[in-house]
Formats: C-alpha cells, sequence, structure tokens
C-alpha cells in the first residue's frame, strides 16, 4: 500500500496517459469535446440519477464505465447520484417493465424542476428487441415525458456522454430561441 | 431422439416427489424445473424436472403429464423433499395456473399485484392482449413479507430504485441494532415476459432475445439458447465454431470475473482497487469490441456456429491478455496485501454448504462453499472435452472464499484461452440450421460467469417453438442470499451482495 503511494507521488503520472485512452475507448477526441460542451453548459455540475426500468443491465454497466479512470465523466463535472432530488437528468434505461412503470413515475414526480428525462438504449426507445412482449410499456415515452434518446444496444459509455451533450445542448438551443 | 445424455423418465403424478427425493439424495443437483402447455400434442400440462450429477454426463429428466381432475390443474409438490425446487415451483403456479399441493410458500414470485390474479401468461390459449387486458399498473400489491417480530426488530424497507447504478428489486431487512435477522428479497420487478415473447419469435430471431436476458452474460445466455436448439434439430458444429464459442464464453468469465474482484473493494470503499479492476476490466471490454464489434460480445452468435472469425485476431487477444494478467497479477498482490481489505472480506457472508446445496446454488456461490460443480466438466460441450481444466473450491463460503475461487478461474480462463489458440481450426464458421423437428426437444447449457445456464426448447407440430424456458444462474443463487447476510450488519450487505454479483434481468426474464 505504502509502494503504491510512494510510486504515485514519485512517479507524477496521470493513471491513465491520454494515449492509452485513445487505444482503447478509440473516442477520445470527440470525448473530450462532449465533455467540455457539457461542462460549458451547466457550469461544472450535471447530476444524473440513472434508473433502470427493465433493461438487460448492459446500458447500467456503460453508465457504471463512465466513472473508471478511462472515461472518467467527473473531471467535466458530470456525476451520478443516489437520489431522484438531487438529480438534473434522470436517463432511463429499459423499455419499462409492468413492475417498474409506478415506480418510475414516483422517481419522475421526486425529481426538483427543470428535470430532462433520457432515455437510453434501444429499448428505452420503442421497446426495442422487448416490444410487444406483455411485460412491456414499449419505451419509456409511454410513462413520462422524454426529451430524447440515446441509441445502441448498449450504447458505449462514449456514446453515453456524447448523447446527454446534444440533448441538452440542443434544449438550450431552443429555450434561447423562444426568449 | 433425444440428445446423447438426455434420459426422459415418464412418471406419475404420485411419483414425482419419490423420484425427484431419490436422485437429489444421489447428489443429483436440480437443474431446472418447469412446466410446458403441451395440450395441443397430447391434450395435457407436463411439468419437467431435470436431474444430473457433478461428475456423469448423464441428464435425467422426469417427465409428468398434468391433466384437469375437475379440480383445475395440480400435482403433489416435491420441495418438501427437494428444497431447491421451491421458486420453480411457485414460478410453475404463477405462470401456468398448475398448483403443487403441499408448497410450503402460496405467495406469488413472478407476477407482482398488477397482473390479474386468475392470468397465467404462459398458457398457450392466453393471449399477450388477454394478459395485458387483465393487468393494472396502480392496483395494490398485496405482497406479505416474511416478519421477524421480537423487541427491538425494526424493518427496512430498500428499494425497487435503489442508490446506486444499479438494477431494480425490493429488499426488507428485518434488523436489531445493526445485525440483519433476515432479509426477504422480492424482486421480478424486471418481469417483461421473455419467454413467452420467445415463443412468438420463431428459433433463429430468438438468439437476439437470449442475448438481452442478462447483459454481461449476453454470450453465455445466447450459447446455452443456440445450443439447445441445435441439438434439437440434431446439428454438428465445426471445430472452427466451437472454438470460436469456448474462446468467447471464456474471454467472458475473464472481463466479469476481473470486474467482480474490482467491484468489492467498492463494497469496502477501497477506491484504488476499484479503480484498477475497472481499467483492467474497460481493457477487455475493448478487446471484445475489436474482434467482435460488440463489447459484450453480442452479435457473434447463430444457429449453426458463430458469424464472426474470431481465431483470426489470435495475436490481438495474446497481446492484451498478457498486458491484463501482469496488471492482475499486480492487482491480486495489491489486494492480499491490504490488511483492512482483507480483513472485510473474510468471515463476512458464510453460505454454509448444506443450506447451499439444498437450495441449489450454482456456480461460483456453490463452489467458495465446497460443492464442486461445473457445468464445463459434468457435461462437456464445445471444445471443453478436449481441453484439460481443474474444478476450483474452497471451503468456507465466506466472500474471501468467493473473491478466491474468481481468482483462481481467471488464472484458469486465461490458460484455456492460450490453449485454444495454440493451433488452427478448420471447418465453416456456421452451419445451415433451418428445419427444427416437429415435437422435438433439447437441453442446452454452459457454464457463464455466475454459474450454469440452462435453456430447455421444444418445437411444435409445425416445427416453431412451444416452449423456450432459461434459466439462468441468479435464479438459483437469489434464494441463499438471505442466509448469507443472515447475522451480518447492514452495512456489509452491498458487498455480500457484489461477492454474488447477482442479476436481476437474468432472474426476472
Amino acid at each position: 500500500m505504502f509502494r503504491e503511494i510512494f510510486n504515485n507521488i514519485l512517479g507524477k503520472k496521470p493513471a491513465i496517459p491520454g494515449e492509452e485512452l485513445t487505444r482503447i475507448a478509440g473516442k477520445a477526441e470527440t470525448f473530450e469535446y462532449c465533455g467540455e460542451r457539457l461542462h460549458a453548459i451547466f457550469g461544472r455540475s450535471v447530476r444524473i440519477r440513472q434508473v433502470d426500468a427493465g433493461s438487460c443491465n448492459a446500458c447500467e454497466w456503460e453508465c457504471t464505465a463512465l466513472g473508471n479512470p478511462i472515461y472518467d465523466v467527473q473531471r467535466f463535472g458530470v456525476d451520478f447520484v443516489a437520489s431522484p432530488r438531487h438529480a438534473d437528468i434522470l436517463l432511463v434505461t429499459g423499455p419499462v417493465s409492468l413492475g417498474m412503470a409506478e415506480a418510475l413515475k414516483k422517481t419522475y414526480i421526486a425529481t426538483p424542476e427543470p428535470k430532462i428525462v433520457i432515455a437510453c438504449g434501444d429499448c428505452a426507445r420503442d421497446g426495442g428487441i422487448f416490444k410487444g412482449a406483455y411485460g412491456s410499456m414499449d419505451g419509456v415515452g409511454s410513462v413520462v415525458p422524454v426529451a430524447g434518446y440515446i441509441p445502441g444496444c448498449p450504447p458505449d459509455p462514449a456514446t453515453i456522454l456524447k448523447g446527454i451533450m446534444e440533448i441538452t445542448a440542443s434544449l438550450m438551443d431552443g429555450a434561447a430561441k423562444k426568449s | 431422439m433425444p440428445p446423447y445424455n438426455e434420459k426422459y423418465i415418464e412418471v406419475k403424478p404420485d411419483e414425482i416427489a419419490s423420484r425427484s427425493a431419490m436422485l437429489f439424495r444421489q447428489k443429483q443437483s436440480l437443474r431446472t424445473m418447469f412446466a410446458s402447455d403441451e395440450r395441443e400434442l397430447d391434450g395435457a400440462f407436463r411439468v419437467y424436472a431435470v436431474f444430473s450429477p457433478s461428475n456423469i454426463d448423464s441428464i435425467t429428466i422426469l417427465s409428468m403429464a398434468v391433466k384437469d381432475d375437475g379440480d383445475g390443474y395440480s400435482y403433489p409438490s416435491i420441495t418438501p423433499h427437494v428444497p431447491a425446487a421451491h421458486w420453480y415451483e411457485r414460478e410453475i403456479r404463477d405462470m401456468f395456473g398448475i398448483i403443487p399441493v403441499g408448497h410450503p410458500d402460496d405467495r406469488r414470485l413472478i407476477l407482482h399485484g398488477m397482473y390479474g390474479k386468475d392470468v397465467h401468461p404462459l398458457r398457450r390459449d392466453v393471449s399477450v392482449e388477454d394478459i395485458k387486458k387483465a393487468t393494472d399498473i396502480t392496483r395494490e400489491d398485496d405482497y406479505e413479507y416474511m416478519q421477524v417480530k421480537g423487541e427491538g426488530v425494526y424493518e427496512i424497507p430498500v428499494g425497487p430504485v435503489h442508490a446506486g447504478i444499479i438494477e431494480p428489486g425490493h429488499f426488507r431487512f428485518s434488523a436489531v441494532g445493526e445485525t440483519i435477522y433476515y432479509l426477504d428479497p422480492r424482486l421480478f420487478y424486471k418481469h417483461r415476459g421473455i419467454e413467452k415473447l420467445f415463443e412468438n419469435m420463431g428459433f433463429v430471431r430468438g438468439v437476439e432475445l437470449a442475448e438481452r436476458v442478462s447483459g454481461v452474460s449476453s454470450f453465455s445466455h445466447s450459447t446455452a439458447y443456440c445450443l439447445a436448439v441445435e441439438r434439437m434439430a440434431g446439428v454438428e458444429l465445426s471445430a472452427k465454431a466451437n472454438a470460436a464459442r469456448t474462446l468467447l464464453l471464456e474471454l467472458e468469465r475473464l472481463y466479469n470475473h476481473i470486474g467482480d474482484i474490482g467491484n468489492m473493494c467498492a463494497g469496502t470503499g477501497f477506491a484504488v482497487g476499484y479503480a484498477k479492476g475497472a481499467v483492467l476490466k474497460e481493457t477487455l471490454m475493448a478487446l471484445n469490441k475489436r474482434i467482435t464489434g460488440s463489447r459484450y460480445l453480442r452479435g457473434v452468435n447463430v444457429l449453426g456456429g458463430v458469424r464472426v472469425d474470431v481465431i483470426e485476431s489470435a495475436d490481438d487477444i495474446l497481446k492484451t491478455l498478457d498486458s491484463v494478467k501482469s496488471g492482475y497479477k499486480s492487482l491480486m498482490a495489491f489486494l492480499l496485501d491490504s490488511t483492512s481489505h482483507v480483513e472485510r472480506l473474510e468471515d463476512t457472508g458464510i453460505l454454509a454448504k448444506d443450506i447451499a446445496w439444498n437450495l441449489g446454488a450454482t456456480g461460483i456461490a456453490a463452489r467458495a462453499s465446497g460443492i464442486g460443480d461445473d457445468v464445463r466438466r459434468a457435461h462437456p460441450h464445445l471444445r471443453y472435452p478436449s481441453l484439460v481444466f481443474e474444478t476450483h473450491t474452497r471451503s468456507k463460503g465466506d466472500v474471501y472464499s468467493r473473491m478466491m475461487v474468481r481468482a483462481d478461474e481467471i488464472e484458469c480462463s486465461l490458460s484455456i484461452i492460450e490453449s485454444i489458440l495454440e493451433r488452427p481450426y478448420g471447418g465453416a464458421l456456421s452451419v445451415p440450421v433451418t428445419a427444427f423437428p416437429a415435437g422435438g426437444c433439447a437441453l442446452g447449457y454452459t457454464e457463464g460467469p455466475r454459474g450454469s445456464i440452462f435453456y430447455w426448447v421444444k418445437a411444435d407440430a409445425k416445427g416453431g417453438p412451444l416452449r423456450v424456458k432459461g434459466r439462468s444462474a441468479s435464479f438459483c443463487n437469489w434464494p441463499v442470499m438471505p442466509f448469507a447476510v443472515h447475522g451480518n450488519i447492514v452495512p456489509d450487505f452491498p458487498l455480500v451482495n457484489k461477492s454474488f454479483n447477482l442479476s436481476y434481468s437474468g432472474c426476472d426474464l
């Protein structure tokens, strides 16, 4: 343990060097750009509450991956929070199973205004592969109002960040035009 | 003609309990149990109980016809003799309305309050519209949680929406002070009706659905499903397809196990260990993406083989695994060197061997408690018969044992992958599977990262799917969780939970 700390202090190298990120994630440039745009829009504070409404759990793992040292979205001020009361964005995955419909509604009500709901993954859009199953509500939009969709099954971490950025940026543009 | 290792035995309703009890006493695990609506074939429902030992490649399937005795459908429950059957029989009651008489728990398991009480979704004459008509999402759930009574006992309800980025489920803790007396997990919030959907999708498209049963076990699920359909159709795969599937199964195990060891650090608040584990996992996910085009190995399996020749990427795989291996070795040395981490793991969340056996635990959960069961060795499939590897077990059943079994299996998977890539393989990537024998049925199975996965498929008179039953490892392991956390403190629950790493989605189907 002490050796580890010692090495980190003396070595003074970042945990994951930049070229490593490019090699592993392959999309470092766009990723950095998305992060900085988000930073500009929200001013170092985007709080996301992730709600699983019947997904296969792949989308959740990709959201978790956003927090790992390779993507490290916290450096852009993006963070996943434990309570909807702390959230700006609800990131909902899954087709919305019947069992989760009520819980999703309550989570939505508990989120303070202004709130943005983003449906993440193909099945969150219209049920995807689960479309037509008896336990599926076929999309997040059938339960709560949705601002935008992130495509992919599952979307990879960079796509999720890009999706959040694009959807919030378009909302900002829309609001700017109105006023 | 059933596949070579499946033996179907016709039993009468009054025999099934004694026959099951006998097999269970002979140390044969209850692999899965399910019903099937075969009224269109021979006028009766059928209940199947699948048993097999861990050392002989022979699977016994008890098959029982259940007819309407004027008072509805019922048969004597086997749960009093084979405790491992308790969830399966409740599932059968919910989905088919077949009553296991004498079952100790008459609560509904899968269908929550919003589903109509008299609608049994998997009956063939019940359509999706019928089910939707009888549901009302605002209807109150009348589920009765198990209660612990006494002075100072209080309940902590958690969920279904949890604090982290995790799947939904409700946990009802009964605690005294910080100590957990009982945990009653309520799952199936994610129930989407996947088994019914399989029947409507056809065998070929079913592969895509099987891939989406459980995210990080995508490849294990789709392989088990494909094997079931291929065995039913009597198709032999090429050596190349078998090698590719075996390789990808081991890669899936690898990224899961390494990720899980890292996640356990999150359970003890050990951020550095967690971060190091996450980097290794990410490296493996990126490898998956490079060699198959999908981080979750989706879109690779097709009936009859695979779409991508992953053996061609041998250089990339070996090079990446080399760097992962050295990273993993230093991570393990780092973790085991940290007394504060290891002390939290030792003696926490102990799962006793007899409980694990009686409740039918599988995979890591069973092997860490001393049950040496591994489907790769019990029923060799794909390239496993020609590979040499061990079943790794520990005897204590605590969180530390589960971490160490994973560590041993990581080494094992690394050497399996290396030995697969040592030689070239002939044959086509996939062979066409077009004809499905009317009334044919077969099992498919594989050892996923969390434990054994079984699929059973049966074709109807026209060769379409009559029944597709999927049983994930988590379905077997959730019921043992209350016993592992009993006597532990509430703050250790996340750690115990992470050490099992169970899927909600794979369980809820």
